[in-house]
């Protein structure tokens, strides 16, 4: 699919706000992953003529089939519309239809197109008037009238909001912001028309969801993630991600797009945001929004609250089996082999990583043959800035480690709040595992060999980071 | 098999044990001998060849021999909420017993009920628990404790008697509209208590395929342990709202307390589970019911609460009207005895002795 030179870029925008890097489809402005989200069931439907703006009117017409029964049911449902209209303003005349003042009506609204589209819009109406298939003069007509129609309450409804702004009593400044923000598509009948379904629509849909927590009609996959409530709480994620940790991320490329792999990350930071960042990153960045299935230590599910938060979504308690099996569902699968070792560290000890665990990850890659993604998080460190680790403390609460930090525990709640430094999180080259034999899984001398290599290379990744960061809560 | 397959099914007039009696009945080729303690008379299900006798009876190994069993379904079980020493005679030395002498009479195939449970709910549970997965089931109540024993015990008797094939089926929480058990017993409070701040998932099993699957144990050829479920597994929340129950949520420290303090048998009703079952994820791997023993269930894990909840639902009216029904027909008793005492004692008037129409009045009510 990439050596398709011919191909333009997506047009859809991602999750982060950044532009889709996929290539679209050849029948499509979209990506695959895009196409879906773009599809309109209102796209196919004729009656969108008359909201539509001028130049797409008869360009939709003309991707129709030439077929004349399609053309005649065309004409048929153009006419009922105007009927329609006129009935609900008798007193409206278009001006005049000529060839001339159609092309001008194109040309005025043809800017509101962007650059690609407009040239095809062009070609498309070109042929819709040369072929002898085409629209005729009649639909043409029909076609007029409606835009003129719309056009005449679209232009009146900006007239009488500009006059109300004119009479009150605003400053001179925001009055002519605020004629600005008019004149735009912020006050296109619109965009009203959008928001309101779309505040409606989600409306409805909570009150829905709310009604079928009760009745128990939702759906959770056999570990318990939950894609309702995952995006119910991803709001609060993208946040952290995009404005207070500001992340960075490079190499969400490593990823694929479908098929099983593992991402080995460094942990850091007292309480495991780090993985948190990492699902967001995939989620907004990747093209594919893969859910990253990470696997946490066996003390968060004692915990109230938290316990069902990982469940939902969609992480899992870190064991061998459970890893493998996940990748042999083709998930995308986080591990942190640190562990505790690696998340509690102090201050001091920053950026320099602990030991690898015991191999579980590399045995799970070997036996599944997925490749292992090197990931390096750095930033996540100054979070929280530890100074001593209690034991006595932790023995007594039933911690796996009580950290003295700056702020915890001596302002109670509030000492949980992190520090806003800067992230960034790079997804490094993945390795492959196909080269080993299925079995190898049992050969320790491989898994530790294996171990040490993917160790070393993440902490590369990080001195590489650290070299070219200048600031820790700037980058 | 031109010969007659001969099972025995013991606590066959407990509800699993005639619910599995009337199944393998099903099949005309199959002989099927009934066990219990339970008098003949109370035993009404058509072609079972009932036996009054104590599974745990040494004898018993003769029988096994007399009638050539090959296969026996022990479901002789007594869910108690707490341990006894009555219980445990029955439950755990009669199922030693019993395995016993399956081996010493050439029995080949033993099939037992078990639960999931017997794994244990805790914090490091592995998300599908597998069948070799360590048991490590709660010991306070008293179900749960025997479980873990009888199978403790299975898993070294193995090893001691390799050409008898034990078949031991886990299942998952029972729910439906008449079994009685632990879960049907929660779900059946009108706000049954869950942990505030945990949300595990479970999976359930519909009554109906219980009996189903121990059916198709006893005629399959595999054996060892399996786990037996309904897909999906589904959160505890979601279990509660599609049986129609609003959740009860306590703070945990206050429940694992509160039910040491209240005593077994009060919470026994209200919370038949140790609290860990209610926080911890204890769901079982379902590959091997699938692939190895070919056993799927007939009800959706869904289907099967739906079930219960439309019994729930009705309940309470048709308690009341079982109730008349009972009232009918012990009035109809009644009546035909009085009637039948009417009858013969118009007959004595004719005659002059006084005593022999006594006689024939308590004839005509034997008979």
């Amino acid at each position: 699919m990439v050596d398709d030179q011919e191909r333009t870029r997506c047009l859809a925008t991602t999750r982060a706000g950044a532009q889709c890097k996929n290539l679209a489809l050849s029948d499509m402005e979209y990506c695959h992953v895009h196409a879906v989200v773009a599809a309109d069931p209102d796209g196919a439907d004729p009656s969108g003529a008359d909201n539509a703006p001028a130049s797409s009117a008869p360009d939709e017409a003309s991707t129709a089939p030439s077929e004349p029964e399609l053309r005649r049911q065309m004409a048929a449902e153009l006419n009922r519309m105007i009927e329609e209209l006129e009935q609900a303003s008798p007193d409206f005349t278009p001006p005049p239809f000529s060839p001339t003042a159609l092309i001008d009506l194109i040309k005025q609204n043809l800017e509101q197109l962007p650059a690609p589209m407009r040239v095809d819009a062009l070609y498309r109406l070109r042929s819709a008037v040369l072929d002898d298939d085409g629209l005729d003069m009649e639909s043409w007509r029909d076609v007029w009238y409606l835009i003129h129609y719309w056009r005449s309450h679209h232009d009146s409804f900006f007239e009488r909001l500009q006059g109300q702004l004119g009479s009150l009593p605003l400053p001179a400044g925001v009055a002519q912001r605020l004629g600005a923000i008019f004149n735009e598509d912020l006050l296109d009948p619109e965009t009203w028309k959008g928001l309101w379904f779309m505040m409606s629509y989600s409306a409805r849909y909570q009150a829905d969801m709310v009604r079928r927590r009760f009745t128990g009609e939702y759906e959770t996959d056999e570990w318990g993630m939950d894609w309702e409530f995952l995006d119910a709480v991803r709001p609060f994620f993208t946040f952290l991600y995009k404005y207070y940790w500001r992340v960075q991320t490079t190499g969400v490329e490593n990823i694929p797009d479908y098929e099983r792999a593992l991402i080995v990350a460094n942990h850091s930071g007292q309480l495991p945001f780090d993985g948190a960042m990492i699902g967001t990153a995939v989620l907004l960045e990747h093209p594919a929004q893969r859910l990253v299935r990470n696997l946490y230590a066996d003390w968060f599910p004692t915990l109230p609250f938290l316990a069902p938060l990982l469940d939902k979504m969609g992480q899992s308690l870190a064991s061998v089996e459970n890893g493998t099996r996940l990748l042999e569902n083709e998930e995308l699968v986080a591990v942190y082999p640190e562990g505790y070792k690696g998340v509690g560290k102090l201050f001091k000890e920053r950026y320099r990583l602990a030991r690898f665990g015991r191999g579980g990850f590399v045995k799970m890659a070997l036996k599944t043959q997925a490749p292992i993604i090197p990931t390096a998080v750095v930033g996540a460190e100054e979070t929280y800035i530890s100074l001593y680790k209690s034991r006595t403390l932790a023995q007594l609460t039933g911690f796996p480690y009580f950290p003295i930090s700056l702020t915890w525990p001596w302002l109670g709640i509030l000492g949980l709040v992190p520090l806003p430094t800067r992230w960034s999180i790079d997804f490094g080259e993945p390795l492959s595992m196909d080269a080993y034999p299925a079995d190898a899984a049992e050969n320790l001398v491989l898994v530790s060999q294996l171990t040490d290599q993917v160790r070393n290379i993440i902490q590369e990744m990080i001195y590489e980071r650290l070299a070219e960061r200048r600031s820790i809560f700037l980058g | 098999m031109g010969e007659q397959q001969v099972i025995l099914v013991t606590g066959a007039a407990g509800y699993w044990g005639s619910r599995v009696a009337r199944g393998l009945l099903v099949e005309p080729e199959v002989h099927v001998i009934g066990v219990d303690r339970a008098a003949a008379e109370e035993v009404e299900i058509e072609g079972l060849d009932y036996i009054q006798a104590d599974p745990g009876n040494p004898l018993l190994a003769e029988l096994l021999r007399v009638e050539q069993v090959k296969t026996v379904c022990h479901l002789a079980f007594e869910e108690t909420a707490r341990p006894n020493e009555t219980s445990f005679e029955y439950n755990v030395m009669g199922a030693i017993k019993l395995l016993g002498a399956c081996a010493e009479s050439g029995v080949r195939r033993v099939v037992l009920k078990s639960s999931t449970m017997v794994y244990g709910a805790a914090p490091n549970n592995s998300a599908f628990l597998m069948e070799d997965a360590p048991l490590r089931g709660g010991r306070r109540a008293g179900y749960n404790r025997y479980r873990c024993e009888i199978e403790s015990f299975i898993n070294g008797f193995r090893r001691q008697a390799p050409e008898l094939d034990i078949t031991v089926l886990r299942f998952a929480n029972v729910v439906g509209p008449t079994a009685d058990t632990p879960m049907n017993r929660y779900l059946s409070n009108r706000l049954p208590p869950t942990l505030l701040g945990f949300d595990p998932m479970m999976q359930v099993i519909h009554e109906d395929d219980v009996v189903g699957a121990l059916v198709h144990a006893a005629h399959s050829e595999v054996s060892g342990p399996f786990n037996i479920a309904a897909d999906p597994p589904m959160p505890l929340l979601r279990i509660l709202a599609l049986a129609g129950r609003l959740p009860l949520p306590l703070a945990h420290p206050l429940v694992y307390r509160g039910s040491a303090l209240l005593g077994a048998r009060r919470v026994a009703t209200y919370l038949p589970f140790e609290t860990d079952y209610l926080r911890y994820r204890w769901v079982a791997d379902l590959t091997r019911m699938r692939e190895l023993l070919g056993f799927f269930p007939q009800h959706m894990a869904n289907e099967a609460l739906e079930a219960l909840a439309r019994h729930l639902r009705t309940a309470p009216f048709t308690e009341r009207r079982d109730g008349h029904g009972a009232d009918a027909e012990a009035l109809q008793a009644i009546i035909d005895e009085r009637r039948a005492r009417r009858e013969a004692s118009d007959k004595a008037t004719e005659q002059p002795q006084v005593e022999g129409s006594e006689h024939e009045a308590e004839d005509v009510e034997n008979g």
